[in-house]
């Protein structure tokens, strides 16, 4: 019975005889809705149910027990509000710091790497070790190396002469924050970069080296631009990832020393304070913030799947 | 130019090695410590925190006075639960934008967005609705938030995926007198293997390493490894031992895996966007 297709099922039809119900969902014309329908009804339920919750409750006021409504109130907060656009600011600066060093360690190590050697294989494979690594357990693996007294790299740079350093200080804690998170995550633009460089046509470099031309001149006249596709896919998807930034955060300042970043400040307003009202806008004002990057990012993406056919 | 070759080769070794150390230490930092007596963590002796007598203290403080099995377990059984159900919603909605462009490009679209959409944004409404109807602190409270974040990257992923079988092959089906259905199940499920697998681990280890929603939703039933790790840095005293232990045996299985899916990692790392 499933040996028919739609113009069968048609053939049938117009005989006189009811297709069963199993024979029009599979048919052709049904067939690819059918196989959509769970996936759009899952999206609908756990996409809609928060924005319309948090809509109803950015124009009211209270905690648990009750709200009010307040009208434009919350939003017009948010604008004047300091702990809103501290952390705001801070969470594009990390971001920012982070995609460019790891963009500059990407494509050193990955033109580094770009040849044949002994172990190639083995010592790619082992730089991805960490990527998929749950980042808030590396977190806390670094917040204990970088621990004042006992933790290992101040032993080291002790031993060596330089002294302990207070990485978790106001003054850097940021910082340190970014280093974990690049550390983490630099192997993913070197392995991008590296797969594109190999996959370069050779017969024009050489025709550039022929040519007398610099290797500064080559880099930036023909290997950037040749890698441009693959150095926007790494800034979009980092963006995405980066802009979340929360794991890192719980498992070193927990927010505190100047490092409070957009996620974390709807966690605390929501889950700290309980300020259900405040929370919602600021949540809404994050999905606004993501849903224009999310455009432009997917966008990009469809396309880089397309050309990459 | 020999020699400058020679030396040339050297400063390429000793880059490659420090990157090495830098990548990888961490990683076995966590392994030594594991098997360090806690005299040996809060010595002050340098050369004492790479020499030690190593013992199995750590493991067995961390199964004995802490809920850890459970947790483990806990952990794998919302990680696998929250993949089948991502992949029976996934595989035949990524096959229909595949092979029919189903909504004209704009549904597929709309579906990767929803990647973007904010965790925190969800996070009170959900907590709300799950207090109201007994979801919180459950097994299937948090399949279901997992799904939720998961299901529209592994559309995309396997859409890539199922992009790559070749129309023909189905038409040829379809003149032999196959069904749609039967195409789908006997044809094409079997040539995207790969592509199954790799959505599957990829969803396997999200949840795995999910944080935020496993804080916020769980309480004592159905807490999971990184919530319960993160548990040992307590603001008081940091169980640096068990929590040495338990990152070792929880970090494991995504170490296994990242070296078993090289090939695809890039690939899911990208939406499928690069082939790696």
């Amino acid at each position: 019975m499933g040996a028919k297709n739609y113009e069968v099922t048609l053939n049938e039809y117009s005989l006189g005889r009811k297709p069963s119900v199993w024979e029009v969902l599979s048919s052709e014309k049904y067939f690819k809705w059918v196989l959509i329908v769970p996936l759009i009804l899952v999206l609908l339920i756990f996409m809609i149910y928060p924005l319309i919750w948090c809509l109803y409750y950015s124009f009211r006021e209270g905690g648990l027990q009750g709200t009010v409504f307040v009208g434009l109130k919350n939003w017009e907060t948010m604008l004047h509000d300091k702990s809103f656009w501290i952390p705001f600011l801070r969470t594009i600066k990390v971001t920012a710091i982070c995609i460019v060093i790891e963009l500059l360690l990407g494509m050193g190590i990955a033109m580094l790497w770009n040849r044949d050697f002994k172990g190639q294989n083995l010592i790619r494979g082992l730089v991805l070790l960490p990527l998929l690594v749950a980042p808030l357990i590396l977190s806390l693996v670094w917040n204990f190396l970088l621990e004042y007294n006992i933790g290992f790299i101040n032993q080291l740079l002790n031993a060596i002469g330089i002294g302990r350093v207070k990485w978790w200080d106001s003054s850097y804690a940021l910082y340190t924050i970014s280093a974990i998170t690049i550390w983490q995550w630099f192997p993913f633009a070197t392995s991008v970069l590296l797969a594109g460089l190999k996959s370069l046509p050779r017969d024009v470099f050489e025709a550039s080296r022929v040519d007398g031309s610099s290797g500064w001149f080559t880099f930036r006249k023909l290997t950037l631009p040749m890698l441009s596709p693959l150095i926007a896919i790494i800034v979009l998807l980092r963006t995405m990832w980066l802009i979340r930034l929360f794991d890192p955060l719980y498992g070193t300042t927990r927010g505190a020393v100047n490092t409070e970043l957009l996620d974390w400040m709807v966690y605390r307003t929501a889950f700290v304070y309980f300020d259900v009202g405040y929370a919602s806008t600021l949540a809404l004002m994050c999905l606004y913030v993501t849903m224009i990057l999310g455009a432009i990012i997917f966008r990009q993406l469809i396309k880089a799947l397309n050309e990459s056919k | 130019m020999k020699g400058k070759s020679i030396f040339k080769n050297i400063v390429f070794w000793i880059i490659t090695t420090v990157i090495l150390i830098v990548v990888l230490g961490p990683l076995i930092w966590i392994y030594l410590t594991a098997f360090k007596s806690a005299d040996d963590i809060m010595t002050g002796q340098f050369i004492k925190q790479i020499i030690f007598t190593p013992t199995l203290d750590n493991f067995t403080r961390l199964f004995t006075a802490f809920p850890f099995l459970r947790s483990f377990l806990n952990t794998l059984f919302i990680s696998v639960g929250s993949t089948v159900i991502v992949m029976i919603i996934a595989l035949p909605a990524a096959y229909s934008f595949a092979r029919w462009n189903t909504g004209g490009g704009h549904l597929l679209f709309t579906t990767i967005s929803t990647r973007m959409f904010p965790g925190v944004v969800a996070a009170l409404p959900f907590f709300i609705l799950y207090q109201r109807v007994g979801l919180l602190d459950t097994y299937i409270g948090l399949m279901l938030l997992f799904m939720y974040f998961n299901v529209s990257f592994a559309t995309f992923l396997l859409y890539g995926f199922f992009r790559d079988v070749p129309v023909e092959l189905e038409q040829a089906a379809l003149v032999d007198g196959y069904g749609r259905f039967d195409i789908f199940r006997k044809i094409v499920l079997p040539l995207v293997r790969p592509g199954i697998t790799t959505t599957a681990v990829f969803c396997l280890i999200w949840s795995w390493n999910e944080f935020l929603f496993s804080f916020l939703f769980t309480r004592k039933v159905a807490v999971p490894v990184t919530v319960l790790i993160s548990s040992f840095w307590g603001s008081i005293e940091v169980q640096y031992g068990p929590m040495a232990a338990g990152a070792a045996i929880g970090v494991l299985p995504t170490l296994i895996a990242a070296w078993f899916m090289q090939r695809y990692i890039i690939r899911g790392l990208t939406f499928g966007a690069v082939k790696g």
